[in-house]
């Protein structure tokens, strides 16, 4: 059964990528992309890795992708945008979505009560929990922790600079 | 971890310590000496601790890193580069208002992420040591200049070493998909079909885009022309060798080069890329472009050492041909865009890049001249330089493993590439004027670092020998 919920969720998760990179629209295209990483964190829990699952929603679909929508939508100022975001979310838009998301939602609630998969293991493999994800990080994998934080020190560092730079710039248009 | 280990991370410990001084010190006192001063002496004691800790026998870090005398050369290379790029980019940047000091920090930053590679056994140091170096150098590029250039080449590389990333990334799941590791070593052991071929294709594919070699080469002059030329100089040098190092290593560690798919596959992109490379090269009349199309050409030279691995039983002569090769492009490399930077400010209308801007040099500044001279005929291949030296011992190599098709690609690509760097020695002896071009002031510490580049391109090509012996030392703790 499980190995059928995998096939399930890797196919809602390839139509909402599909869907991603057909649309014209930026916000249609985000929310389909929110539904990719959602099917991708039912994917992550079903192998056996809750603690990757929670993640994929708390940090891509949760985080970065409302960021990435408030952006997009504070990019478009002034009446006529205002207009144009009305024929955005008409109703029909939300159909395709919504059945994805339902899909999805019956998973994880089958996932819940079904007796046999409370681990939500799939046919094969162990269910690694967080404690378990931690004592690696911080034992053999310590080095790559060490390194992935002198990647995100150099990228804050470059966006800092090229950020500041910019905003000089404005400072001195509206002036 | 243990005593030994820590001892032998002791440089990447130094760079990170010295790292994190500079950062205090940048916030408390923003200064544009003082952060240069604090970045040369974090990269001077990086290499003095690299020198005194590198341990004679490989020594495995925590698994995923392997530090060795390998590992310790390249590291070498890159702190130095690290320390002549920042001497270059102190007389470029200084004078331009404003937010300096962050230079300094992404040259270290990027520095640790080379040496990462060059120390890397894992497919997770692999990545992180890359996208440290590639995201440094994103904002390296774009920083100087209020100018378009230094941006649209900062997102075009932005961009296509982004998708590069991503093909590299895929090829290693695809690879963890058949051999269920993710170590350089167990890429071979009991793991075969189609899926684990198209993984290693795509990985390769990744590292070639990266090393610029020909059918994926074509962000590599424009890049190279809109990075200020300091950036160009350090992008030309570490990221390149920091690639190879990685490749280098990974052909050794995981025998890759059996698989014939992939034999095939690296000998045309290196036969690709010394022919198309020099050929693309001859029209430029902007020298950073003539520069990058000459380094395409240089790194399908490289591969020649590379491919040799497969062949040779013993496979030290390979590596010492690759060793010595890359100190040869470093030298030359450093020396060319030592030239440019010197004769280009951040605050004027760009960089010294046309060809044309160097006409009469001989009679301006007849030092500088003979030092680009010296380059450009180390380039080309010359004996009495060490371009001369490096080509032939990868000549060497290649012909005690019978690569006769890649060596023909060398001979011919190489007399390709006499005309056009003949063509610059050439334009800096005429005598007009450029109309254009005021050189600008230099300091003291600028020219006599790229005096003794110079020097040593000189040097090394007709007294090799302590650079021989030095490898030769490295190499014999080297295992395999």
């Amino acid at each position: 059964m499980e190995v059928f919920l995998f096939y399930i969720a890797g196919f809602v998760s390839l139509t909402a990528t599909m869907l991603v990179i057909t649309r014209m629209n930026a916000s249609h295209a985000l929310i389909y992309l929110i539904i990719s990483l959602l099917a991708i964190a039912v994917i992550f829990y079903l192998l056996g890795a809750p603690f990757a699952a929670a993640l994929e929603i708390v940090i891509y679909a949760g985080a970065i992708m409302v960021l990435f929508l408030f952006v997009v939508m504070m990019l478009n100022l002034g009446r006529s945008s205002v207009d144009q975001e009305q024929h955005w979310f008409l109703p029909r838009m939300w159909v395709m979505p919504g059945i994805l998301t339902t899909i999805l939602l019956l998973e994880m609630i089958y996932l819940l009560v079904a007796p046999t998969s409370s681990a939500g293991i799939s046919s094969s493999g162990t269910a690694v929990s967080p404690k378990e994800v931690g004592i690696t990080l911080f034992g053999p994998y310590l080095i790559t922790v060490e390194l992935a934080s002198i990647l995100l020190l150099a990228s804050l560092v470059g966006t800092y600079h090229l950020g500041r730079r910019y905003l000089r710039a404005r400072r001195e248009e509206i002036a | 971890m243990s005593t030994a280990e820590y001892l032998a991370l002791a440089p990447l410990l130094t760079i990170s310590g010295g790292l994190t001084i500079m950062l205090l010190v940048i916030a408390f006192f923003r200064s544009h000496r003082v952060a240069h001063v604090s970045a040369l002496v974090t990269l001077a004691a990086t290499v003095l601790s690299i020198l005194t800790c590198t341990p004679d026998s490989p020594q495995v870090v925590l698994d995923l890193l392997v530090v060795d005398g390998f590992a310790g050369y390249f590291m070498l290379l890159f702190a130095a580069m690290g320390i002549i790029t920042c001497t270059l980019a102190y007389r470029y940047l200084e004078g331009r208002s404003g937010g300096l000091e962050e230079f300094y920090i992404l040259v270290v930053t990027a520095t640790i992420g080379a040496m990462t590679m060059a120390m890397a056994q894992h497919y997770a140091t692999l990545l992180l040591g890359l996208e440290i170096l590639s995201i440094s150098l994103y904002t390296m590029i774009a920083y100087p200049q209020e100018t378009h250039a230094p941006l649209e080449a900062a997102t075009k590389y932005l961009i296509l070493s982004g998708v590069a990333s991503t093909t590299m990334l895929f090829g290693i799941a695809l690879i963890f998909m058949a051999s269920g590791d993710l170590y350089f070593s167990s890429l071979m052991a009991d793991a075969s079909g189609p899926y684990h071929t198209l993984g290693q294709l795509m990985l390769l594919t990744g590292l070639a885009f990266k090393l610029s070699l020909v059918p994926f080469h074509m962000w590599t002059p424009d890049v190279y022309q809109g990075a200020p030329a300091p950036v160009t100089g350090y992008i030309a040098t570490v990221s390149k060798g920091a690639l190879f190092a990685l490749l280098l290593r990974f052909a050794l560690v995981s025998d890759v080069l059996s698989v014939s798919a992939v034999f095939v596959a690296l000998s045309t992109i290196a036969i690709a890329s010394m022919i198309i490379g020099n050929v693309l090269a001859l029209m430029q009349q902007n020298l950073k472009r003539l520069l990058a199309y000459s380094s395409i050409a240089h790194m399908g030279y490289m591969m020649i050492a590379l491919l040799a691995i497969s062949a040779l039983t013993d496979t030290a002569t390979a590596v010492e041909s690759a060793m010595v090769y890359l100190l040869g492009y470093f030298l030359m490399t450093a020396t060319a865009f030592g030239v440019i930077s010197i004769q280009s400010n951040a605050k004027e209308n760009g960089d010294a890049e046309l060809i044309s801007h160097y006409s009469g040099l001989f009679w301006r500044n007849p030092l500088l001249a003979s030092v680009l001279t010296v380059t450009m005929l180390s380039l080309a291949g010359m004996p009495l330089t060490v371009g001369f030296i490096a080509k032939f011992y990868l000549f060497a190599a290649g012909v005690e493993s019978n690569l006769w098709a890649l060596l023909w690609a060398l001979v011919i690509g190489s007399a390709i590439s006499v005309y056009y760097y003949i063509k610059v020695i050439f334009t800096m002896t005429l005598n007009e004027q450029p109309d254009s071009y005021a050189h600008p002031e230099t300091t003291w510490s600028t020219r006599s670092t790229l005096y003794a580049l110079g020097l040593a391109v000189l040097v090394l090509g007709f007294y090799p020998t302590p650079v021989i012996e030095l490898i030769g030392q490295l190499l014999s703790g080297f295992s395999d």
